[in-house]
């Protein structure tokens, strides 16, 4: 009964082995392969529903290199809901592959599930890479170049990655978090420590694309399929931010080694995704930058190193996770430029609504997921008197909010434009992605109605990690 | 009968009446009912099927009997409202976000239950101003009661972070609703629209997370920031300047009016009345309530700075209507005085003139309602909006002439309307404590009625233009929403205490406006009370 805990990791790891195979060696009739995103998408429900039953039980596996705690049940549980929602509202027609189209959104949240139990540095860092490795394989599926810059630039953000670690392993004399934070305490910030911390938070940053280091990151989801780019936008920043939560965790007794550059970090990314999201027309262009925005809140909840700020930091990134993932997805193709959303309201009903969902969520606008997430984060920043960071991501809501307006009068007030203007075929129309654009509207409505457990559990999860 | 009304404000505090039927109805989701019944109305609007537009006419009667449910509700709150208390009534109180100490809190005094009737009337009147809509019906409509809901949503919060959340959320639908349906400049009124108002949501964030920040991070509840006896007065003040900043990009005060003139030009009209009717009323709803009832300090250092805002705002509008060749660039700019008024008697800081800035608040949301509205109505049903054309056309439209009169003499304030009280109690109570700004807002009136004299003479009486498109008179539709503002305006300045039995004090059916909203102020007064020296004490 003890590895029922594992049960999760094991169901989307073989999931993603057994599509991977099946579409390699043409397993599949065709009758399956209408019923397969059906299908993953309910094995990935039902290791959620494995995930929210067993997953409170706390424990630690392999000698401690896997722990199960309130902050792994956290990521976890946000992590698979947005995978299954992924599957069920994603339009498998503008897909390159169905089989590695379903497994790469696998083994990325496999990636941010070992993360997130992650009890020491390899773990982290294995984590984090698997995830990335799987976006580089879903954009380089239709573009390889893309692919290349993107494997390129996670290649120096690897590199910057190991070469911190390295140095934090070799300043704290241990690769497990909790040792390494207990061995922290009662030292001071020295300059062999805060380089590698920096280069650490250097590598997460270009992970996940926070701006000024999203010129891989961006530009590689707009020229990917809907879900790659919901891939690269959210799953991977998701992975990168639940590794910087753990890692900021442990080095909280050395504040000064990281606050300042995170809220740098933050600064600039909220104002400027904000004022790029405003700046650009696409609507998936714009998706990208509101959430290269919003991850900015969650680097600043991270800066206020404590834990009312961390558990902000991770009931935001819950929100984060699906708007960031799903809107893309449930977008579908993006060829059509600026317009190719125009009038989608009427003719796309249900994916309209998702798509303005996300967009606002990921703007911050009320009352959706990502304003109670950006309001806990902000309510931590006045609590540990960052003002300036309040103000300043503020300026960048204000911008977020006015390119979200935009993108909803596209999609509601512009009228709807014949098939040639478009420039892209209408969003395939089923009713498993129906169910799934009502589910992602559901959950972004009501994140805010329940928040109160959601961030309860956030704020264990905070304390999971030690913090008080 | 008004003046008894006035003079009551006086009296310590009022005896319990015996209100006939009260407490007989009454509900503890009432406030929310108010505000998430417009939601899911315009949910259900949303996912209503509609081939070929065959429903639109159903929508627009959801979107109708919706606000006239709601106003039904809101008359018996009304009755129900228990006017010799100063606590929130009909209040609700649940735990939200306990980590941070949120919390879904919902209550209403005098000056919110003020604020509600005038949201509730402003309602219905934007439905039947709307009524002409032919395109996107269902965007339409269900974009006007979500921003209804979260103007309803702004008054009765009780919790900052409520506030917070209902005051951010009335801009996009309002900024959609401008820019899927208004005029030929649409976005940049739009756009300026939140820009200027989510630079002061900005301001009321970061107020609101310093007040959180000084007294422990605990809580956003109104009674835990707004009563806190422990804030320094330098922090006071800082807070204060924020709200102001809040408050002057919302209703709007100069210098942050630059939203107003295009978006009471461009925006469809219903949209307008609701701006100018019940949105904008918000930012001075938020100065009694963030500064004025709260930060008493700050508000005396502040006063001066308020009255100085009001008489600019006042002097500024007055000219600017004036010089204006748009009938509906005028009614814009007509529309900001009521506004200023308010701020007038908020910054006097005594308790007649407070008492006088929340009748104004109900007053003169209808009367910019009602000039806007006419203003655009009469543009339209003239086919031309340039003062140069527009000639002569009383003769032609004797309903409209007769309400952009009443229009007029309402933003003036002449007696026998809802603004005559409110301004004569603004003024009472302003001329001792401010009275520079009282006489430059006085001035700035009286430029205002220049205005508005040249405007009727040229567009009603003056020399008919030939070449002028033809006109016609006011629809039905159009008639029974500049009636029903033009009808409140008379109703409150004729029976400003309720119509009483003859020869009682007992009410009919409407317990007295003046009544229901004094309510808690002579306790958001109690500090700028005068000590009145005793006859016989010795020093």
């Amino acid at each position: 009964m003890k590895y029922l805990v594992l049960v999760p990791e094991a169901l989307v790891a073989t999931s993603a082995v057994l599509v991977l195979l099946a579409g390699r060696f043409g397993w599949m009739a065709q009758s399956t392969r209408r019923r397969l995103p059906a299908t993953v998408a309910a094995v990935v429900l039902i290791a959620l529903v494995i995930e929210l039953v067993q997953g409170a039980t706390l424990a630690t596996y392999f000698g401690g290199g896997f722990i199960q705690d309130r902050f792994a049940l956290f990521a976890k549980a946000a992590v698979l809901l947005t995978a299954t929602i992924a599957f069920a509202v994603v339009d498998w027609t503008a897909e390159d592959s169905l089989s590695i189209g379903l497994a790469m959104p696998l083994l990325a949240a496999l990636g941010v599930m070992i993360a997130a139990s992650a009890g020491d540095l390899v773990a982290l860092w294995a984590g984090l890479e698997l995830a990335a490795t799987a976006g580089v394989v879903l954009v380089a599926l239709r573009r390889p170049d893309l692919g290349l810059r993107l494997l390129l630039t996670g290649g120096v953000a690897s590199g910057l990655l190991l070469t911190g670690l390295a140095f934090v392993y070799a300043s704290a004399g241990t690769i497990e978090l909790a040792a390494m934070r207990s061995v922290l305490f009662g030292g001071t910030t020295t300059l062999a420590l805060a380089i590698p911390v920096f280069l650490l938070l250097t590598g997460m940053a270009i992970r996940a694309s926070v701006a000024p280091f999203h010129l891989a990151g961006i530009p590689s989801t707009l020229g990917a399929s809907p879900l790659g780019a919901g891939l690269v936008l959210g799953l991977v920043a998701a992975a990168a931010a639940v590794v910087a939560i753990k890692l900021v965790a442990a080095l909280t007794p050395i504040p000064d080694a990281y606050s300042s550059f995170l809220q740098v970090i933050a600064a600039v990314a909220m104002v400027g995704g904000g004022a790029a999201a405003l700046a650009v027309r696409a609507p998936r262009t714009r998706m990208a930058y509101l959430a290269a925005g919003q991850i900015g809140w969650v680097a600043a909840g991270l800066a206020t190193h404590y834990r009312a700020g961390i558990a902000g930091s991770l009931f935001l990134l819950g929100a984060f996770a699906v708007a960031a993932t799903c809107g893309p997805a449930v977008m579908g193709r993006a060829e059509g430029g600026a317009l190719s959303w125009a009038g989608m309201g009427t003719l796309r009903p249900g994916r309209a609504a998702g798509v303005a969902l996300a967009v606002l969520s990921l703007a911050g606008a009320p009352p959706l997921a990502g304003f109670f997430g950006e309001f806990a984060v902000a309510a931590a920043l006045a609590q540990s008197g960052h003002f300036a960071l309040l103000a300043l991501g503020l300026l960048g809501s204000v911008m977020s909010l006015a390119a979200a307006a935009a993108t909803l009068r596209l999609i509601y007030v512009h009228s709807p434009l014949d098939e040639a203007r478009r420039g892209s075929a209408l969003p395939g129309l089923t009713r498993l992605s129906t169910a799934g654009a009502v589910a992602l509207c559901v959950v972004i409505a009501v994140y805010g109605l329940f928040s109160s457990p959601i961030l309860g559990l956030a704020d264990q999860g905070a304390e999971a990690l030690g913090l008080r | 009968m008004m003046w008894l009304g006035i003079a009551g404000l006086a009296l310590p505090s009022p005896s319990p009446a015996a209100v006939p039927g009260a407490n007989i109805f009454s509900s503890p989701l009432l406030l929310s009912v108010l505000v998430w019944v417009p939601v899911i109305m315009a949910v259900a609007i949303a996912i209503l099927p509609n081939p070929r537009g065959r429903f639109d006419v159903l929508m627009k009667q959801i979107a109708f009997f919706t606000n006239v449910g709601l106003v039904f509700v809101l008359w018996i709150a009304y009755n129900q409202f228990e006017s010799f208390l100063s606590t929130p009534q009909f209040a609700e109180n649940q735990p939200w976000l306990a980590a941070i100490g949120a919390s879904y809190h919902l209550g209403v005094d005098g000056p919110g239950m003020t604020m509600l009737l005038l949201s509730g009337l402003i309602g219905i009147v934007s439905v039947l101003a709307s009524l002409g809509i032919r395109e996107r019906v269902r965007s339409y409509f269900c974009l006007l009661l979500l921003a209804q809901a979260s103007i309803n949503g702004a008054i009765v919060a009780r919790d900052m972070f409520v506030l917070i959340l209902f005051w951010t959320a009335s801009a996009v639908p309002l900024a959609l609703l401008i820019l899927g349906w208004g005029g030929p400049r649409r976005n940049a009124a739009a756009w300026r629209l939140v820009g200027y108002w989510g630079l002061g949501t900005g301001a009321l964030v970061i107020a609101t997370m310093t007040l959180y920040f000084v007294t422990g991070g605990t809580s956003f509840d109104m009674d835990v920031l707004l009563k806190a006896t422990n804030i320094s007065p330098r922090v006071q003040v800082i807070v204060g300047l924020l709200l102001i900043v809040a408050a002057a990009t919302r209703l709007p005060l100069f210098p942050f009016h630059g939203w107003a003139r295009d978006l009471y030009a461009e925006a469809p009209i219903g949209v307008t009345v609701v701006v100018a009717g019940s949105a904008t009323r918000l930012g001075a709803y938020l100065l009694l309530r963030g500064l004025v009832a709260a930060e008493p300090a700050a508000a005396q250092v502040l006063a001066p700075l308020m009255a100085a805002l009001a008489a600019l705002t006042v002097g500024y509008a007055a000219v600017a209507a004036l010089r204006m060749a748009d009938i509906r660039h005028s009614g814009g700019y007509l529309a900001m005085i009521p506004g200023g008024v308010t701020v007038l008697g908020l910054a006097a800081l005594s308790p007649l003139s407070i008492a006088g800035a929340v009748l104004s608040l109900f007053a003169g949301g209808l009367a910019a309602a009602l000039i806007v509205g006419v203003c655009a109505t009469l543009a339209e049903r003239a086919q031309s909006r340039s003062l140069l054309v527009l000639g002569g056309l009383a003769p032609r439209m004797p309903i409209l002439t007769w309400l952009l009169i009443i229009g007029g003499l309402a933003v003036l304030g002449v007696p026998l309307l809802a603004t005559f009280p409110a301004l004569l109690m603004t003024f009472f109570g302003s001329f001792k404590n401010q009275p520079i700004g009282a006489f430059a807002v006085a001035a700035g009136l009286a430029v205002a009625a220049v205005a508005i004299a040249m405007l009727l003479r040229r567009v009603l009486f003056g020399v008919p233009n030939p070449d002028a498109p033809g006109v016609s008179d006011a629809s039905l539709g159009e008639s029974w929403y500049l009636g029903l503002l033009a009808g409140a305006l008379l109703w409150i300045g004729i029976f400003p205490t309720g119509p009483k039995l003859p020869g009682t004090d007992a009410p009919i059916f409407d317990p007295g406006l003046i009544k229901t909203m004094s309510a808690g102020v002579s306790e958001m007064a109690s500090p700028y009370v005068m000590a009145t020296p005793t006859p016989g004490a010795t020093k």
